[in-house]
């Protein structure tokens, strides 16, 4: 962990977050509008994306209460306060400020988490997450 | 009946500069200092590099080899051998060659050659300044990577009475030759010599193959960055070069040429303190502004054409596994450099200020400023650089290989850099691990690098020629090689990701690819 932020603590995050996280509102509130909670889906879903009390912009824009989505799949690690959220097949980017998205699951269990972003990947002071939703895709 | 001959030839073409000054001066002196040329160095010159010397005049000759790589040598050892042989003369007294080499049809007769690829050499010849070598594009093709010295592309050139601008290169000695001239006199074409062209047949007298023309130029080059660093239009026959840096052009006496210099390929002189961080202006180049300096080209490897099966059966997105040809096509020895983006970024051509040690891939690029990247170094080089296909780029990755890494299927320490092999972190500079059968580096792990090809989950549909995957509506780009934030899964030679264009994130970078 100490290895991780050392290294991304480093001149390639852009200056706004490098030393200090994005200030969020008290009351921005993320959700997943749908599937919800318990879901059993069949194949192929929208996945949509809910933010009250913040705006959605594309990634990079640092207007203040701004932010973009990124949809975690079946992540259990922590999240990172401090460091650009990964991108990879669990963790889903969208920096274009897109507010939903078809995914496209293998069957059985999986969980679903929203979590915006800063201008530079990184999670919001304090951070905006939503609940972990737990379905199932047959 | 009329019996014409045609063949192909390199055609080197030399003369004199200033020989009817020299003659006005000593008529007699310097008529027998230019036989004693012919007898004692040209003549010898050309027969060791199996040319033939076609025809000579009073202020130069015209020969012609089968081979541009020894028409060249031919060329570098006659420029070496002026430098050593005019230092022992009074400066009236010099006698400098331009040569021109050109490959092309000619037609050949007993005591002369014909034809455009003579009149192209001439032209070329007309062009270079005292002391150097102008070279064809063509010339430049064939021995790029067979000798040990710097090309300094200078653009397509109009040359008179040729219908079709001319590709023209500027032989230099090798860059690290340059590199010490910082402290003094400098052996320079001895340098040359002696970084491993072998076959030149003269032995040189000890003492300074100094030549003046380089040096004022020379002093102004800065310290060879610590570490790999891109090679400005430099090649060699050796995998692993020293350092380089930008070859500082020759200095300010030169003919009219220098104009086309500056609106051809070449950018100023990389300055000595480099830049402040992010948002300063661009820094003022150290070097005048008549001085025209190489960009810092990339070192592209040569990938030959072949058949292999893309994908595999590590993940959906892989699949199916299905078989592409690839045409033969150069990719970058590295990813582009934080370095080699600033002269972009100076050139105003990209919007993108990197950070991070000049040295470390480019990192936090967009699919978009990669491409604003690739515009302006293809104007700037005139050479067509692109990004590399997805196939291209897996099949450079795989090297030949089936297994989901170039070295077989399990992580081995040091070989790439990622979360999870061991050695997380953000790359500090190019050339981490060990090459890959290609003797390409980088290409597992480190920045992750964005192709061409427009992301469509999975393989059903795909081009099998190698060609890009292209979309009308197509947001979303592939990124190749996984990055050093990326678990070892993801960094095998199939594995696949994707991002939006216009958005950057932290590690993408990219390799630049070209076609022959």
């Amino acid at each position: 962990m100490v290895t991780r932020r050392m290294m991304l603590a480093s001149p390639l995050i852009l200056s706004t977050s490098a030393f200090g996280k994005t200030k969020a509102p008290e009351n921005a509130y993320l959700y997943i509008i749908w599937p919800t909670d318990g879901s059993h889906i069949k194949g192929a879903f929208w996945c949509r994306f809910g933010l009250r009390g913040m705006g959605v912009t594309h990634a990079g824009d640092t207007t203040a209460n701004t932010g973009h989505h990124h949809l975690l799949i079946d992540v259990d690690e922590p999240l990172e306060p401090n460091v650009p959220i990964p991108s990879d097949k669990k963790h889903l980017h969208f920096g274009a400020g897109q507010t939903e998205a078809r995914i496209d699951l293998p069957p059985g269990p999986h969980t679903l988490q929203l979590v915006l972003g800063d201008a530079d990947h990184i999670p919001f002071d304090p951070p905006v997450v939503s609940k972990k939703l737990h379905i199932i895709v047959s | 009946m009329e019996d014409i001959t045609r063949r192909l030839a390199a055609i080197v073409i030399a003369d004199i500069v200033g020989y009817s000054r020299l003659m006005s001066a000593d008529e007699r002196g310097t008529h027998q200092r230019v036989q004693r040329l012919l007898r004692e160095l040209i003549e010898p010159t050309i027969a060791e590099h199996r040319g033939r010397l076609v025809k000579q005049h009073g202020d130069g000759f015209l020969s012609m080899f089968d081979s541009p790589v020894e028409a060249v040598r031919c060329a570098i050892v006659i420029q070496q051998s002026m430098v050593s042989r005019n230092l022992e003369l009074p400066n009236e007294q010099a006698i400098r060659f331009r040569i021109g080499v050109n490959l092309g049809d000619v037609i050949v007769e007993a005591d002369d050659i014909y034809g455009e690829g003579v009149n192209v050499a001439a032209r070329l010849e007309q062009l270079a300044e005292p002391g150097y070598i102008y070279i064809s594009g063509g010339i430049y093709e064939q021995v790029r990577y067979k000798l040990v010295c710097g090309f300094q592309s200078l653009g397509d050139r109009r040359v008179k009475n040729i219908s079709d601008p001319v590709p023209t290169y500027r032989v230099l000695p090798d860059p690290t030759s340059v590199n010490n001239a910082t402290t003094g006199r400098k052996k320079l074409w001895y340098g040359l010599a002696a970084a491993g062209v072998t076959s030149f047949g003269i032995a040189f007298a000890t003492g300074s193959f100094w030549h003046p023309g380089w040096l004022s130029s020379a002093i102004t080059a800065v310290a060879p960055p610590p570490s790999v660093a891109p090679k400005p239009l430099a090649v060699t026959d050796k995998p692993v070069s020293p350092p380089d840096k930008p070859v500082p052009p020759p200095d300010g006496d030169r003919p009219a040429a220098a104009d086309h210099v500056l609106e051809a390929a070449v950018i100023p002189v990389r300055p000595q303190i480099e830049p402040p961080p992010v948002a300063s202006p661009p820094v003022k180049p150290v070097a005048p502004p008549t001085v025209a300096a190489a960009i810092t080209e990339p070192d592209m490897v040569p990938i030959p054409g072949g058949h292999f099966l893309m994908g595999s059966n590590g993940d959906l997105s892989e699949q199916p596994i299905h078989g592409v040809t690839v045409r033969p096509f150069l990719l970058a020895k590295y990813p582009i450099t934080v370095r080699q983006w600033q002269d972009c970024t100076r050139a105003k051509a990209c919007v993108y200020l990197p950070k991070g040690d000049d040295d470390a891939p480019v990192t936090n690029v967009s699919w978009d400023d990669a491409h604003q990247f690739i515009t302006w170094l293809s104007q700037a080089t005139h050479r067509p650089y692109r990004l590399p296909t997805e196939a291209e780029w897996e099949y450079a990755a795989r090297g030949g290989t089936e297994t989901r890494y170039w070295w077989g299927n399990t992580m081995k320490p040091g070989f790439a850099v990622c979360k999870g092999c061991g050695n997380a972190m953000t790359p500090t500079k190019v050339g981490i691990g060990p090459p890959n059968p290609f003797g390409l580096y980088d290409m597992s792990g480190g920045v992750a690098e964005w192709v061409e090809d427009c992301w469509v989950k999975d393989y059903r549909g795909a081009p099998t020629d190698g060609s890009a995957r292209r979309s009308a509506t197509c947001e979303e780009h592939v990124l190749r090689g996984g990055s050093w934030n990326n678990d070892q899964d993801d960094i095998r030679s199939a594995s696949r990701d994707y991002y939006n264009a216009s958005v950057r994130y932290p590690t993408h970078g990219i390799r630049v690819a070209r076609s022959p």
